[in-house]
């Protein structure tokens, strides 16, 4: 019995060993945060427009349909990558998204949609970040799936990209449902 | 040989107020006020800059810990308090953005834990004495 007790540490210690090894080989990036807003209504906001000289007010735009708001900026690397895969999705998909365009400048972001193509049904400015600060941003590209009822349902940190974008559609449909 | 010793602590004090005064706060960030600049620079030490996720948003020199810590004092200015700033800061980013995670039944393990295993450890050195003792009254 006294034996017993005395080898528990030693166990322990293996088990502790046998977590951590786990948490090692999963596929996981641990600097990845879940987002507090999952299952919360979207923040609400008014923000100018890029493209058009009017007042982009949230209350009338979520709500009606599925969703996507994409941040971006044109210094964002990762974000150009992931252009394709969100014109994809309003092209093919003729998902609803909404572009964010974080602490940019604007006439590098207009410059950048002409010559990219314009998957966003409307393109708001955050030039100091406050949008980004409620909706959680914590790094470029961030984009969150906004169900019927204006709900946020899923985000992804990082650009969409050839390997997770079924599984990104996946997602889009599950919420859809 | 005096004199090399005092040198020496003299040099060991001073780094440790330069070490000790490292932060990324810039000048044009700072209140007038320097009471409100000091709860300002209270809240950004607890504050975890999400970018670089073991720093301070008070060290870090991150754009978004940079936002963070004007957003903090505009805050300030309007009349929040320090309460309320931090539950503005965590309806957004989780309880992940507090350096000092607070006692809840998610974190209790946490809290928890270090006590266990102190009192395991006791327990084990306690048993072992114990058994030791005893060998050696039996020679």
């Amino acid at each position: 019995m006294k034996k017993k007790i005395l080898i528990s540490p030693i166990i322990l210690f293996f088990l502790i060993l046998l977590v951590f090894f786990y948490l090692l080989i999963i596929d996981r990036n641990p600097s990845e945060l879940p987002s507090v807003l999952i299952n919360k209504k979207v923040p609400t906001f008014e923000a100018k427009s890029l493209l058009e000289n009017k007042t982009f007010i949230s209350s009338n735009e979520f709500g009606n349909e599925t969703t996507l708001v994409n941040f971006f900026a044109t210094w964002c690397k990762p974000c150009l990558d992931e252009h394709p895969y969100l014109k994809k999705l309003s092209n093919e998909k003729g998902l609803k998204i909404i572009g964010i365009n974080y602490k940019d400048d604007s006439k590098r972001a207009i410059k950048w949609l002409e010559k990219l193509g314009n998957p966003y049904s409307s393109v708001l400015v955050d030039p100091n970040a406050r949008l980004g600060i409620d909706w959680g941003v914590y790094g470029l590209p961030e984009t969150f799936i906004i169900n019927s009822n204006a709900v946020i349902k899923y985000r992804l940190v990082g650009p969409i990209t050839k390997k997770n974008y079924d599984a990104f559609v996946l997602k889009v449909k599950q919420v859809e449902k | 040989m005096q004199r090399i010793l005092l040198a020496i602590i003299v040099c060991l004090m001073t780094s440790q107020i330069v070490i000790k005064n490292c932060y990324s706060v810039e000048p044009d960030e700072f209140l007038q006020n320097p009471k409100k600049e000091f709860r300002a620079r209270n809240i950004s030490k607890n504050i975890r800059c999400l970018v670089c996720q073991n720093q301070s948003i008070d060290e870090s020199s991150a754009p978004l810990a940079k936002d963070l810590r004007i957003l903090i004092r505009k805050k300030i200015k309007q009349g929040n308090s320090d309460e309320e700033i931090y539950d503005f800061l965590t309806e957004r980013y989780g309880d992940f953005i507090l350096l000092n995670p607070p006692f809840k039944i998610s974190t209790l393990f946490l809290w928890i834990l270090p006590f266990v295993f102190l009192a395991v450890g006791i327990f084990v050195i306690f048993l072992h004495n114990n058994k030791s003792k005893k060998l050696d009254y039996n020679k």
